[in-house]
């Protein structure tokens, strides 16, 4: 859902990598309100690094990342606190503290950031967990819950102070068919009707025609994003080969070296 | 008034009407910030009042995020005005549609609170006896384990992964001599230093040298290269090994076939047992050279502290320290592999497995040089 046209994420000619080591680069790109965004690529694309470096975790070699008109690289350290609470992240694996129980995850920005009351700190929390559909495993340890479970709670913990825009890293990976169906469900509901701004980097093709209002392709050899569009437009009409084959699931047995 | 400013507050109106009711109006922005100051009045003026009917009018809420809602459901649920009828109206649609999302159902059914039993002494001692028999029981068929392996494995070259013998024996041994050569000369300076004072009152200062020679060939040099190994290695073979529990590596050694003892613990305990000797060894001389040190500060000359020293150890002594540290970096490297073996899931299970491994190996190396005095005694008699 692409409404009014308010840009909210502007990448300009970012460069990552890690020392020496040039990951990826000329990497630009807009994200609008309310628009689900995926980043996609081949294993070792540079996808995961491209996140950490948007959300500031990692600092570019070059490169500008504006998010809601601020620039989160220039940014000092206290601007960069303020910066962070605008949006949620979520890690590959969940990232649940093992030691606290879903509710108390959940809670936990509201309890070091807000000055809330606690009854609503705790009702505030539920609500999130209701919304991913996890409120009656709320006293639960993070151990406890499946896969799937852990991605939700860990939506809801960075939903927690109601933020603009969602970083996912890979949400759907290793999880079965329905469970990431439903979490597709869920991500288009919280764009649709909460205005949230999705990040999302996966590359579940299934998720991606779902979900996906636009997308970027990044590829290891050119090192930068070599295609980017609405994916059914992709998969049909993109010039790159490279681009259809993915789109279509089709196998590159010269490559990959297998001789049947 | 500027639209702007308007939208960054809450203008709470709270009005008391009638027989028991009350009506708050609530208009501009509701969020973590205003959220705070309105619950503040509404607690202030609502709470403990006896009202029957309470109405809510957030038909001028222009802005409501998850602290706004919350605010609105703990009304509308009847939590600050248990006696009344609480009404809420006025949301705009999409804001209404949310807020029906969760309800008074939802929030009772997580109400009740899972109460923590805590269990009488008595089974809380039976249950330490019993873990601490079983894990009794672990360590010796462990040990059975390791002497079933250790053999034919060393017999059977192939198996013997001897280029992972190497890497240990240069992770644990070599790189641990910096840190084995400043504790040994410390603590052989130390010893010295503080045995000379009293000793100088008997005219008696000679026989510092006596002592350290005594004191680090038996004692001290193996239980210092034990110790530090068991610092730095017996921890990482837990770690090491601990990780690969977690990963499922462990899993997939079996089901190709391989025993994780003759895969990974065999050589771990023979790279140990060949390098603890040789540290114990270095931590020795090192130890003792400190003495020396100490001993040449305090005007002796070193052909006599070199005939204090040979008159003072036999070959017996020497042996006795080597001995130790066969058996030590023995205990160290096994303790490690089995915490390592016995690593649990979860995220602080390697940290335990760690951690469990320094403890247990430390505790053992102590017990093993009681045992080994005794014996000392005895067989010298």
């Amino acid at each position: 859902m692409n409404d009014a046209g308010e840009i909210i994420i502007s990448v300009r000619n970012l460069k990552v990598g890690y020392g020496e080591n040039v990951v990826l680069q000329n990497i630009s790109f807009q994200v609008g309100h309310g628009e689900v965004f995926v980043i996609l690529g081949g294993s070792g694309s540079g996808k995961s690094t491209l996140l950490k470096n948007l959300i500031g975790l990692y600092t570019p070699l070059e490169g500008e990342v504006w998010i809601e008109g601020a620039d989160i690289i220039a940014a000092r350290d206290d601007e960069r606190r303020h910066l962070l609470r605008k949006f949620g992240v979520t890690y590959q694996n969940g990232a649940l503290f093992g030691s606290m129980s879903v509710l108390e995850n959940v809670r936990l920005p509201l309890d070091e950031l807000t000055a809330l009351p606690e009854p609503l700190k705790e009702l505030a929390a539920l609500a999130k967990l209701k919304l991913v559909g996890l409120a009656a495993d709320a006293r639960k340890l993070p151990s406890e819950l499946s896969g799937g479970m852990q991605k939700r709670a860990a939506i809801a913990r960075a939903m927690a102070l109601d933020p603009r825009i969602l970083f996912l890293d890979e949400p759907s990976a290793g999880l079965d068919p329905v469970t990431s169906a439903d979490l597709d469900l869920l991500i288009k509901e919280l764009a649709h009707h909460f205005g949230i701004t999705f990040v999302i980097v996966t590359h579940e093709l299934a998720s991606i025609y779902e979900i996906a209002d636009r997308v970027i392709m990044l590829d290891p050899h050119a090192r930068t994003i070599i295609a980017e569009g609405q994916p059914a437009e992709l998969r049909d009409k993109s010039a790159d080969p490279w681009v259809r084959r993915f789109f279509n699931r089709e196998p590159d047995a010269v490559a990959s070296g297998l001789h049947l | 008034m500027n639209p702007a400013a308007a939208q960054s507050v809450l203008d709470t109106d709270l009005q008391f009407g009638p027989a028991g009711s009350a009506r708050v109006a609530l208009r501009g922005r509701l969020d973590a910030q205003t959220t705070v100051t309105c619950w503040n009045r509404l607690e202030k003026h609502l709470r403990g009042t006896q009202l029957e009917t309470l109405e809510v009018d957030a038909s001028g809420v222009r802005f409501c995020d998850g602290a706004g809602m919350a605010l609105l459901r703990y009304l509308s649920m009847g939590q600050m005005t248990p006696q009344a009828a609480v009404s809420v109206h006025g949301l705009g649609a999409g804001l209404e549609q949310i807020f029906r999302g969760f309800t008074l159902q939802d929030y009772e059914a997580f109400r009740p609170p899972t109460r923590v039993k805590s269990h009488p002494l008595p089974e809380e001692v039976g249950c330490a006896v019993r873990q601490a028999a079983s894990d009794l029981r672990r360590q010796i068929e462990f040990l059975g384990s390791i002497t079933a392996n250790l053999l034919p494995t060393l017999l059977d070259g192939k198996r013997m992964r001897w280029t992972e013998v190497r890497r240990v024996f240069e992770l644990a041994g070599a790189n641990a001599v910096p840190i084995v050569s400043l504790v040994s000369v410390l603590v052989g300076m130390i010893i010295a230093f503080e045995a000379a004072q009293p000793l100088a009152q008997f005219g008696a200062q000679i026989f510092v040298v006596n002592m350290i020679g005594l004191v680090m060939v038996r004692e001290l040099g193996p239980l210092l290269a034990a110790v530090l190994l068991a610092g730095r290695s017996g921890s990482a073979f837990a770690a090491e090994i601990g990780t690969m529990k977690v990963n499922e590596e462990l899993d997939a050694l079996q089901t190709l076939g391989l025993d994780p003892v003759r895969f990974l613990v065999v050589q771990r305990i023979t790279a140990s047992i060949l390098l603890t000797p040789l540290l114990t060894v270095y931590a020795t001389f090192l130890g003792v050279a400190g003495g020396v040190s100490v001993a040449l500060l305090l005007g002796f000359p070193l052909s006599l502290i070199f005939h204090q020293l040979t008159s003072a150890l036999h070959q017996s002594d020497v042996a006795l320290g080597m001995a130790k540290g066969v058996v030590f970096g023995a205990i160290v490297s096994a303790v490690g592999c089995l915490r390592g073996l016995q690593t649990q899931q979860g995220p602080s299970a390697v940290g335990v497995s760690t951690t469990r491994a320094v403890v247990t190996s430390i505790v053992l190396i102590v017990i093993a040089d009681a045992v080994f005095s005794i014996l000392f005694f005895v067989l010298k008699r």
